[in-house]
């Protein structure tokens, strides 16, 4: 038998096993030979070579030869960046709110990954690797979020996973839990509800932990189990540190309000999602080590999100807070990339500062930047290629890999990329919802619709 | 004062005498009902034993609700009823997965007054694990007759509700006087499904899966509180009367399994998901979506029951100037519907020893429906196997039913041609030994029983509609039903997918315009609905329409009357 047919023997072999035992995400290996590499953490490195085995970043270079069988990708003129990653998003969820009730940590977005989205191609297509599945904001402690690789095409849930990243939760302020919880005459009305919320809460997860404790210690062979509450447990895990808050809020009281509670119940690492009038406590967010993750510009469309800065990212980033730049939204999600430049055109910020917004600092706020958000040797091959400067209002995404494997390439995108169509649905050249909602999903399932929402709810 | 007692007692004797009297003058058949022997040989037929198993020539003693003999020299009784029955062909009779059938849709619950929503009573959360669908049982229900009528002779019967509506039965297709008398098996499975309580916790899918997390670890806890206790009480907490905690105990003994209804494929996933977070035994029923789970399924020995309810065939714009995308999107839809049709045989393929669950298809469709999945490819063998073997080793059953075999239970069905080819007709089915006989030239009109068509109640809109609503996303469907009392309307709207039902509100019909307006709640904010059209025989015509933000918006609704 000659090499090459064995050769292709064994990789037939290989494939029939990965297809039968579809345990582990795909990983690619791939040589992405002289373009500019934006590494984030080390600049800009011009004509270099990026060597990708196995899914990981193996070497960054000049003059790289691919291995046997590794495939080339001529990248010159190009521009190589880690992959967008976008940390508040709700696309790929089959529900968004559990807001019925106003304390629902036990929930989690794990539940309800919806892999036949194709908002997750359209998010590939803007070069977006990861995404941050949030809980929404209906309640004051919402469900736990979901870390997610945006690997298209895999439909077992499961396997868009970000592997090993660490547990999250949406917790939100303000108008929003204010309102689901005024609509069902319940707790809390007010902002001062909300803070009273959550100190209860936190006080009764102390209390249950505690039952815990003592039942585990006593040596009683009569005792007898506490109740279990996954609830309790979740807000238990929390205070251990083990559960990463990103907290829905505009004002600078509330905001100021959460750190101070924080601080009661000695709570290390929390990020501010939207937070527009954050500026105005940067130095108090960079005090606690706090984080934020912000719109580029957008604001007024309720009464607290009025008093707000496109300045916003770039004070924060001036006064040491770790800022990100999110999408929140289907549409804006596919170019994350614009958005980050805003803090060029509003704060003067480098290159790497404003890549950051989108790449390392996200990862940061999720806990995966020892994986993802740059570019550099043994971190996960989460790349996107884009024609021009990715801060350039001329800069269209190219391909985009995850794991070294693409997902995207602008050269084969395909007309129709759904991967499951109802046989009975209707086939229609406009639809009038989704022009009305306009993809933002935070208040939905506070406004149902025999399952369909109705309402242009709003962040 | 003795004596008076003494005449009631005697009133007593006399009264619960006659009534004794009069029930078994009924058994010996005042109305000339009752056969006249229940010994019947089904003689020189040709009988398929079980799939791929075929004798000629062959004849079936059924005596005593047994299947007495199958064989060419079987001695027949004297007093069997002889059937000539060398023009026909025996079967196992089929089994259903999973329906309502036999039960009675309970009023839903009132929403309590001052709910508090995080934290609603579990009836109306829909947390009700300790109930059965016995309770709901109504041998009057005519949809026991008709699915006899398609060949089937026991469905596993689930209950309506919520989220965890109760156990289900195994009933056998009889008419009977009493529920006791077609219960073949109580508590066959704990059911339980995808749908949140309106308004309250846990209202969507994310909530029940955490809710079924807590109710389960803490039945755990529970149950071995329970034991502990048993053995040795004093000096310990006494343990709770938790009937929702208790209902989980034979489940956690892995002594019943967990039927989840789940259609779409993620939901299979989710209740895959918590039986490998929780360890309890699954069976997933009703299932749509199959194709992508049938290596899983397999490896994971999961028992499936597929459901019976196809999407209907898409077809394709006729109008001959249409967009090269509209073609495209039309062809691809085709090949999903494909795709759906064929997961019978890709199941087959796989190994998987599934079986079919009839949910809410109507009778009538049922064997279209299979014939569909042939059609597709799959082998008539294992559509066989899926309607007898597979279901009854599924259910635990298998050494009473599914095969044509001596010692089984004669549930028998008699056809007129061999299964699945063109002229097959159910000529006669044994039910627990219980004869039932078809006329077979005029179609749908059963023997006993009789067709009684909803034309009877003379009002062309009362009773149960099957309506779609034609939205942007997709068709929104479930069912609408109607009553009258005196001059008076009312009616509700369920919804398939799972949402609460939506009561009718200003229900008006005249000159077969038919009206009404339902409201929805859009957070918080209550939005009307107001739908308007016409009746044409046994379908309605309509236009719904919504003011919302100053704009009004329309859509289709659409809806076929059901057989009653």
């Amino acid at each position: 038998m000659t090499m090459k047919t064995k050769n292709i023997l064994l990789s037939l072999l290989l494939v029939l096993c990965t297809s039968a035992f579809a345990q582990e995400a795909p990983k690619g290996d791939v040589l992405f030979k002289g373009g500019t590499v934006l590494t984030i953490t080390n600049g800009a490195l011009e004509n270099t070579d990026v060597l990708v085995r196995d899914g990981k970043i193996s070497r960054i270079g000049k003059g790289l030869r691919a291995p046997n069988g590794v495939e080339t990708v001529d990248i010159t003129g190009k521009f190589l960046m880690p992959g967008i990653i976008d940390a508040h998003s709700h696309i790929a969820g089959s529900a968004i709110n559990e807001g019925t009730s106003q304390v629902t940590a036990e929930v989690s977005m794990e539940d309800v990954v919806d892999p036949y989205d194709v908002s997750i191609y359209r998010a590939l297509a803007g070069g977006v690797t990861s995404i941050h599945l949030m809980h929404g904001s209906a309640n004051v402690i919402g469900g736990q979020n979901e870390t997610m690789k945006l690997r298209w095409g895999q439909t077992d849930p499961d396997m868009l996973r970000f592997e090993g990243a660490p547990r999250t939760i949406k917790f939100a302020l303000g108008e929003n839990p204010t309102r689901g919880a005024r609509a069902r005459g319940i707790q809390p009305q007010s902002r001062m509800g909300i803070e009273m919320m959550l100190r209860n809460s936190f006080s009764e997860a102390q209390e249950y932990e505690k039952r815990w404790k003592a039942y585990n210690a006593s040596k009683d062979p009569k005792k007898v189990a506490p109740e279990y509450d996954l609830r309790m447990q979740t807000l238990v895990d929390i205070l251990n540190g083990e559960v990463l808050v990103h907290c829905h809020s505009y004002r600078a009281d509330e905001i100021y309000m959460l750190l101070k509670v924080f601080s009661d119940f000695n709570i290390p690492r929390l990020t501010f999602q939207h937070a527009n009038e954050a500026y105005k406590v940067a130095p108090e967010l960079a005090a606690f080590g706090a984080t934020a993750s912000v719109f580029a510009d957008w604001w007024a469309y309720k009464l607290e999100v009025y008093y707000s800065t496109a300045y916003n990212a770039a004070i924060l980033h001036e006064n040491g807070v770790l800022t990100s730049i999110n999408s929140d939204s289907g549409e804006l999600i596919r170019h994350l990339f614009h958005e980050a430049a805003k803090t060029q055109k509003y704060g003067n910020l480098s290159d790497d500062e404003a890549l950051a917004m989108i790449t390392l600092n996200p990862a940061k706020q999720l806990g995966i930047d020892n994986r993802v958000g740059s570019i550099e040797v043994g971190k996960d091959a989460d790349i996107a290629i884009f024609d021009n400067h990715p801060l350039s209002i001329y800069a269209v995404p190219q391909m985009t890999f995850v794991d070294g494997v693409k997902y995207f390439d602008i050269n084969n995108d395909k007309a129709d990329q759904r991967i499951y169509i109802d046989p009975e649905s209707s086939i229609e050249e406009v639809t009038l919802f989704e022009k009305m909602d306009y993809n933002h999903r935070c208040m939905e399932g506070a406004a149902i619709f025999f399952g369909q929402n109705l309402i242009n709810h709003q962040h | 004062m003795k004596s008076l007692r003494k005449l009631c007692l005697h009133a007593v004797l006399l009264l619960s005498m006659s009534v004794i009297s009069l029930s078994s003058w009924a058994q010996s058949d005042p109305t000339g009902e009752s056969p006249v022997t229940r010994t019947y040989a089904l003689t020189n037929a040709t009988v398929i034993t079980k799939p791929g198993t075929e004798l000629k020539e062959t004849t079936v003693i059924i005596k005593d609700g047994l299947i007495q003999s199958v064989g060419k020299n079987a001695s027949i009784p004297a007093n069997a009823q002889v059937i000539d029955a060398s023009e026909l062909y025996v079967y196992a009779a089929f089994i259903d997965g999973m329906s309502n059938t036999g039960a009675k849709r309970p009023e839903n619950p009132q929403r309590p007054q001052n709910l508090f929503t995080p934290d609603p009573p579990n009836f109306y959360a829909g947390i009700t694990p300790e109930n059965s669908v016995v309770e709901q049982l109504d041998v009057e229900s005519s949809s026991i007759a008709s699915l006899r009528e398609a060949g089937f002779a026991i469905s596993n019967t689930v209950p309506y509700g919520r989220m965890l509506p109760g156990s289900s039965a195994l009933i056998l297709l009889n008419d009977a006087d009493h529920a006791d008398d077609i219960i073949m098996k109580k508590d066959a499975a704990l059911f339980a499904q995808w749908v949140g309580a309106p308004g309250a916790y846990p209202g969507n899918i994310l909530g029940m899966m955490a809710k079924w997390r807590n109710l389960y670890r803490n039945a755990v806890q529970d149950k071995k509180h329970s034991e502990l206790y048993a053995q040795n009480p004093a000096g310990m907490t006494r343990p709770e009367n938790d009937r929702v905690s208790q209902a989980f105990f034979p489940v956690i003994a892995q002594q019943k399994p967990v039927m989840f209804n789940v259609d779409g494929v993620l939901d299979v996933r989710r209740a895959m998901r918590l039986r490998d977070d929780l360890g309890f035994p699954l069976i997933v029923a009703g299932v749509e979506q199959s194709w992508e789970l049938a290596d899983e399924l397999k490896a994971t020995n999961t028992p499936i029951f597929l459901s019976l309810d196809l999407p209907d065939e898409p077809k394709a714009s006729d109008d001959e100037d249409k967009s090269e995308e509209m073609a495209a999107m039309e062809e691809r839809r085709m090949e999903f519907y494909k795709i759906h049709v064929a997961q019978a045989a890709k199941l087959q393929e796989a190994g998987v020893n599934f079986g079919f669950a009839v949910g809410s298809v109507r009778s009538n469709s049922i064997w279209k429906n299979v014939q569909t999945y042939i059609d597709n490819g799959l082998s008539t063998d294992a559509a066989l196997a899926a309607l007898t073997t597979n279901p009854a080793s599924i259910l635990g059953i298998s050494q009473v039913v599914g095969t044509v075999e001596t010692g089984k239970l004669a549930n028998v069905m008699v056809t007129t041609a061999p299964l699945f080819t063109k002229d097959a007709k159910v000529k006669m089915m044994f039910v627990d030994g219980d004869k039932y006989e078809y006329e077979v030239k005029e179609r749908k009109k059963a023997a006993n029983g009789g067709d009684n068509s909803s034309a009877t109640t003379g009002d062309p809109v009362t009773g149960s509609w099957t309506y779609a609503l034609i939205t942007p996303q997709g068709d929104q469907g479930g069912k609408m039903v109607i009553s009258k009392e005196g001059s008076n309307y009312s009616g509700y709207l369920t919804s398939d997918d799972g949402s609460p039902d939506t009561a009718m509100n200003n229900i008006s019909f005249r000159d077969s315009e038919l009206a009404f307006d339902f409201s929805i709640d859009a957070g918080g904010q209550s939005v009307q609905i107001v739908v308007v059209g016409t009746v044409t025989g046994k379908t309605y015509d309509a236009t719904a329409t919504v003011s919302f933000g100053g704009q009004d918006i329309s859509m289709d609704l659409t809806a076929t009357k059901d057989e009653q």
